[in-house]
């Protein structure tokens, strides 16, 4: 049994950081990189089904569509208990959108024929919220989006899922297998991953792929297979609150002030 | 292409407000004051829903009978595509919610239509439709583009549009959908729990709480100074997934909503998306956070950057014990 | 005068032969089992992994003989405890080298070369000095009896805070009768040695040989005295002496044959723990060998065979369980405990001729002997009980080692677990960006030098505290300024500096100390400047005493000395004396680590202060508890907390306006319990560079002056 879990090395911005000359993104030097959070949840669920099954080996496998740098992100993943990590990258993929990272992901998955695909809910740098449904409408997959519960027998034809709802309220379906299920924060506790064993992950090796080799043209990537474009990034002008200055004693005795105006003196 | 389709959002017999967001979205954009705006309705029986669509701004309300009682994405993702192929609509709009998380994205791959979601604004530049949405978790602005793409599906933020004032007649027709197999079936919906008689959404002043406070020990000075000051003790939701405060305290879009609140302060909340989605209207914020970057400042109606321990201190004495 | 050849004690006077084959046959069995014994022993520490130790063995060597011949480490914090032990150990010696002496003249050049020197002037000085030796080993006996019966000091009750009444480890009561079965037996072979002694007084008194030499054991004479006087004949004396003979050479043939298995064996262990000291086990702990298949201890043969032989060295004494802040704000941990309940289970797995299955060897949990989680997550790592153990046992080393496994299995506190990865992205502790390291230096009114850049002659390591705390940034700031007005050449990393590491290290992240530090190494070796100075005592003592080991050697001093040259170098010049009461909190990493006592005290006496120091001072310090990570971990709600109990201490001096600190986190701790004890009015926290500034006439610095006296 395998269970394919696609994860995302995503961005944060840095403080005071600068739009580069192009304008269509932020210069590369003041981005932080980490593996996605919610790729997190969704690594543990995986390695917590392969935990629970004592019968049938499960094989986790952590795919993952970007540059050198990523491998990183896939180093961590097989320190949190990934078997094995694969990386899909060539020039061409750069300025993909989620829907052209799916083609990849779905071509390692025709590749790898697992049972279950995992991807997070969102990631943490653009939130598309796309990659993981898209790969499935690739596979013609049953799929189902913010899961923050998975109830599964490995072998079995069919899983029991909760989604998270708005309002905090959660709607449980029932879900052919094998299927797509992109996991929600919160379905599980993620496990540490202490330094020496990312370390030692760096043995593991990380088979990388070009597009070619999963037979993905160059106009399946990149902006020509995106079905959206950035045309521009900027800076916006942040609205901004009406600061209140003094000190500490000042800035309480103000706020007492609002909240009495407020609540009419109730308290 | 042209035209506006709206595909409606349902959820246990009662229609989603967010539904009549987009219709001013669509008012918003269009190209001509001709451009046709319509409202997809798709359930078991859609016709339940058509004094909910008929508003300002819709000009056609299109029945169809899908065999879903609930959210059922192979269902939904094969009649929008049908209903797409038969119209041939510019421009599709969906909510960015938790539904079309589950099938916006399979639509569009499979489709190959432009796509792009969580947008907060929408304009044509000429011919050519121009999406904005965040980017680098909300720190900047992405404007997007569709070369190519005859059809676009766009999923909008919700809370941004104001629901169209007043009510119309608009035209229903139906569209029958082709048959789909199914491959999920829906069980039930679970309540949150409540573990405490606290109703966030009817609380006029809420004293929120994020992962500013630090550790669990001093949730209760926080529930000290609320009571003292007559707020109803809220949280982000890092506090509840701590378990420091019982879920039916966390605010934002996973939580609930502060509907009847008219005043919020936040003490060590960051501002992410997910929180402001259930506070943000709400007509007088106070937002104290250390750290005066936070994005909690764009949107809150006054801000104080200090340490949120002192000012908790020197704030409990302005209130009986 | 007698023949002097006739001035002797004839050995196995009156005894049958088969009677002298007996007794030596049964020594000869005492003496086996007491090789079993170390045999056992020895097999144990074997089990063990390798051990690296400092310097040579005969500096070692001599290193032991000087401590425990002036027994500098028993009477350290307790000179009652230590005057009694010398009494017990220069008492046991004396008489141990005697037989050995009588063994030699007897057993060895007798027979052997037909030499004999144990007779005449030597004797009768030889007795004398046994029987004073007898005395005193009585004497300090009855003491440690009066000690533990009447005085009852609480560190010598056992009561253990890891265990719950109902544990199978809980009830200490084995120990006790130990105790007192030790006590009692060795008084007992010395009163039926005394007794011995008289009775054959009394036996041979008619002989002049003996009779007229009795003073020179005065002791038994004494009791002779009053054997005679009591009516007892010579042929009494003699079956009374033929008795006690056996009484006592049997017991203390049994007590000899005994020390492998009881606690007297720490007569042996306690100097082999002692000659394997190394003075830095806690500030420069150890490397993880990359080979090694895991990081820390899982199994009680993990252990070095040095650390299994402390394990055995340990006398209960309870001066660690004292020391110990985590302890005394009622944590689970007591360091005593924890070497206790690791010799239990050394004891009960490593002794058996068979290795147990690898399984039963697990030491983490909460089964007997084992320890648990919370026990070890409770430690500040602050060396106070590594200072006072008075047999050289390294409890943080121990400690850390089996954290390092806690880490691996990710078996921690979640927001601990959160600032690990915070640490790992982006180098501090505070979640921030690395380019907002510097930001603290935009309020200056000059530039301070890059390091990275340009070349400096001081390279300041600010540390994280200093650099991102708000309340600590003002000091970095003052100090800053003293720096610049003192016209020191100084410059910082700006990003270039990472966490040191030396909390992560002590967390047992040793993975992640090793990148902390490979990359603060890389950023340092690239910069060029003459010395390192650091406002972060943590700081310090990893870059002193750890960094070498990864290659990076740097002069470095923590900024105490540098502010106390300036100031004696008149480059800063007091305005005003301040004429404060003081007291001075020595922080754990810069005093008990690196004996950096005297600088601070120097600076406040400069100043024009008045210093009074608390009980708890100098190497003594009672730490503020953010060691060990403590600082990110969360404590449990209503528990105290070691910074409360320092304030409190604190609070007993009259009329102290300030509290002294020179280290960030001291500062971050004890402003907080300041407020927690209800202190807040009475006296203020400051830092050492504030009152310097103070006094300097800087306006900045927010004066002290108008807190009530």
């Amino acid at each position: 049994m395998k269970v394919l879990v696609a994860v995302k090395q995503v961005a944060a911005l840095d403080e005071d950081f600068a739009i580069r000359a192009d304008g269509k993104d932020v210069e590369a030097d003041f981005l932080v990189r980490d593996l996605n959070e919610w790729d997190e949840y969704s690594l543990e669920e995986a390695v917590k089904i392969r935990e629970a099954t004592a019968a049938a080996p499960v094989e986790v496998v952590a795919v993952c569509a970007g540059p050198e740098d990523a491998d990183e992100a896939l180093r961590k993943c097989l320190a949190k208990g990934a078997d094995r990590a694969v990386r899909v990258w060539d020039e061409a993929v750069g300025g993909s959108d989620a829907i052209a990272i799916a083609r990849l992901i779905a071509a390692v998955a025709r590749r790898e024929k697992p049972d279950l695909i995992f991807a997070g809910a969102q990631s943490a740098d653009h939130a598309f919220a796309a990659t993981g449904i898209a790969v499935a409408a690739l596979l013609e997959w049953p799929h189902a989006a913010v899961i923050t519960h998975l109830a599964f027998t490995p072998g079995a034809a069919s899983a029991v899922v909760r989604r998270e709802l708005e309002g905090g309220v959660l709607h449980e379906m029932q879900i052919d297998c094998p299927a797509v299920l992109t996991i929600q924060l919160g379905i599980n506790t993620p496990r540490y991953a202490s330094l020496r064993s990312i370390k030692q992950a760096a043995a593991k090796p990380i088979e990388v792929l070009t597009p070619a080799e999963l037979g993905v043209g160059p106009d399946a990537v990149g902006e020509d297979g995106s079905l959206s474009r950035v045309r521009r990034m900027y800076v916006p002008s942040v609205k901004r609150a009406q600061m209140i200055e003094g000190n500490v004693a000042e800035q309480a005795a103000r706020l007492a002030e609002l909240i009495r105006e407020r609540t009419g003196g109730a308290a | 292409m042209s035209g506006i389709l709206i595909i409606a959002e349902h959820r246990r017999g009662e229609l989603r407000p967010v539904t009549l967001e987009l219709v001013s979205a669509a008012q918003a954009v269009r190209r001509t004051p001709q451009e046709r705006v319509a409202v997809a309705v798709l359930a078991s029986d859609p016709e339940r829903f058509i004094p909910g669509v008929s508003v300002a701004g819709v000009d056609e309300i299109i029945t169809v009978k899908t065999a879903a009682g609930e959210f059922d994405p192979d269902v939904l993702e094969a009649a929008v595509a049908a209903l797409i192929a038969e119209r041939r609509p510019a421009l599709v709009l969906v909510p960015h919610s938790i539904d079309s998380f589950g099938y916006a994205a399979a639509l569009a791959a499979r489709g190959g239509y432009g796509f792009a979601t969580d947008v907060f604004q929408l304009a044509y530049d000429g011919e050519v439709l121009i999406a904005t949405r965040g980017g680098y978790g909300q720190k900047v602005n992405v404007e997007l583009d569709f070369p190519g793409r005859a059809v676009i599906v766009l999923a909008l933020r919700a809370s941004v549009f104001k629901p169209p004032e007043g009510r119309a007649s608009p035209a229903v027709s139906s569209f029958a959908a082709p048959a789909a197999r199914s491959r999920t079936r829906s069980r039930e919906f679970i309540e949150a729990p409540a573990s405490d008689d606290v109703d966030m959404t009817s609380a006029e002043f809420i004293l929120a709480i994020g992962r500013g406070i630090g550790e669990q020990a001093n949730v209760e000075r926080f529930r000290e100074l609320a009571a003292a000051a007559g707020a109803v003790l809220g949280c982000s939701r890092p506090i509840a997934d701590a378990g420091w405060l019982p879920k039916s305290r966390q605010i934002g879009q996973s939580g609930k909503t502060a509907s009847a609140c008219r005043l919020y302060v936040a003490m060590g909340i960051s501002g992410a998306i997910q929180h402001l989605a259930g506070m943000k209207h709400v007509s007088t914020i106070v937002a104290v956070n250390s750290d005066a970057a936070a994005s909690i400042f764009s949107i809150a109606t006054y801000g104080i950057v200090a340490d949120i321990f002192e000012i908790a201190d020197a704030l409990r004495g302005h209130f009986a014990k | 005068m007698s023949d002097a050849q006739a001035v002797t004690r004839v050995l196995f006077e009156d005894f049958a032969p088969a009677a002298i084959t007996a007794f030596y046959l049964i020594a000869a069995a005492a003496i086996a089992v007491f090789g079993f014994g170390v045999y056992v022993g020895v097999r144990k520490y074997r089990r063990g992994t390798a051990a690296a130790l400092e310097g040579g063995l005969l500096a070692r060597f001599g290193t032991m003989i000087g401590t425990v011949l002036s027994h500098r480490t028993v009477a350290y914090r307790d000179r009652a405890a230590g005057a009694a032990h010398r009494l017990i150990f220069y008492g046991f010696v004396l008489l141990f080298i005697g037989t050995s002496t009588i063994t030699l003249d007897y057993d060895i050049l007798g027979p052997l070369f037909g030499a004999h020197f144990w007779y005449g002037t030597f004797y009768l000085w030889f007795s004398l000095v046994l029987d004073v030796a007898g005395v005193a080993l009585a004497a300090g006996l009855l003491y440690m009896m009066y000690r533990r019966g009447w005085l009852r000091p609480p560190k010598l009750d056992y009561a253990r805070p890891d265990r719950q009444p109902g544990d199978a480890d809980y009830d200490r009561s084995g120990y006790r009768r130990e105790d007192w079965a030790f006590l009692w037996t060795l008084l007992l072979i010395v009163a039926t040695g005394y007794l011995l002694e008289a009775a054959r007084l009394v036996w041979l008194a008619a002989r002049p040989d003996v009779w007229d030499y009795r003073w020179w054991s005065p002791a038994g004479a004494l009791i002779a005295l009053g054997l005679r006087a009591a009516g007892m004949s010579a042929v009494a004396g003699g079956a009374l002496r033929m008795g006690l003979w056996w009484f006592h050479g049997l017991l203390a043939l049994v007590f000899i044959a005994l020390i492998p298995f009881t606690k007297v064996k720490h007569i042996l262990t306690a100097l082999g723990s002692l000659m394997l000291r190394d003075p830095l086990a806690a500030q420069r702990l150890p490397k993880v060998p990359a080979e090694q298949p895991r990081a820390g201890v899982q199994y009680i043969s993990d252990f070095s065979w040095k650390q299994l032989l402390a394990l055995d060295a340990c006398t209960k004494c309870g001066r660690c369980h004292e020391a110990c802040p985590a302890r005394a704000v009622g944590a689970p941990l007591s360091p005593r405990d924890v070497i206790l309940s690791l010799r239990e289970f050394a004891n009960r797995t490593l002794e058996s001729a068979q290795l147990p299955a690898q399984a039963e060897l697990e030491v983490h949990g909460k089964g007997p002997g084992q320890i648990a989680m919370e026990t070890l997550w409770s430690c500040r790592t602050c060396m106070a009980c590594v200072e006072v153990c008075p047999v050289a046992i390294e409890h943080v080393p121990v400690i850390v080692q089996l954290r390092r496994k806690l880490v691996e299995d990710g078996a921690m506190d979640p927001q601990l677990q959160g600032t690990l990865q915070t640490l790992h992205k982006n180098g501090n502790s505070f979640g921030e960006g690395r380019r907002k390291r510097a930001a603290w230096t935009k309020a200056l009114p000059f530039a301070v030098k890059d390091a990275r850049k340009e070349p400096v002659d001081v390279l300041w390591f600010v540390g994280d505290y200093a650099s991102f705390d708000p309340r600590n940034q003002k000091v970095s700031q003052g100090l800053a300024t003293l720096l610049h007005q003192a016209g020191v050449d100084f410059g910082i990393l700006y990003e270039g500096e990472s966490n040191a590491g030396n909390d992560v290290r002590r967390v047992g992240e040793e993975g992640l100390y090793e990148v902390l530090a490979a990359a603060n190494i890389k950023s340092l070796s690239a910069a060029r400047f003459t010395s390192i100075v650091t406002t972060d005592p943590h700081s310090y003592n990893t870059i002193r005493n750890e960094y070498p080991d990864f290659g990076g050697s740097y002069p470095i001093e923590h900024y105490t000395t540098l502010l106390l040259r300036l100031l004696q170098q008149g480059r800063l010049k007091i305005a005003r004396p301040l004429g404060l009461r003081t007291t001075f909190h020595d922080p754990c990493h810069l005093g008990r680590f690196n004996q950096g006592y005297e600088a601070p005290r120097e600076i406040l006496r400069l100043l024009g202060c008045e210093l009074i120091e608390m009980r708890r001072c100098r190497a003594n310090s009672f730490c503020c508890g953010a060691g060990g990570g403590r600082i990110w971990m969360p404590d449990p709600v209503g528990a105290d907390r070691p910074a409360h109990n320092r304030m409190r201490e604190a609070a007993e001096i009259p009329g102290l306006q300030v509290y002294v600190v020179s280290c960030p986190k001291d500062l971050t701790m004890f402003e907080d319990a300041l407020k927690a004890t209800g202190n807040e009015g009475r006296f203020v926290v400051r830092e050492l560079i504030e009152l310097v500034r103070e006094a300097l006439g800087h306006e900045a610095a927010a004066p002290v002056a108008g807190i009530a006296a």
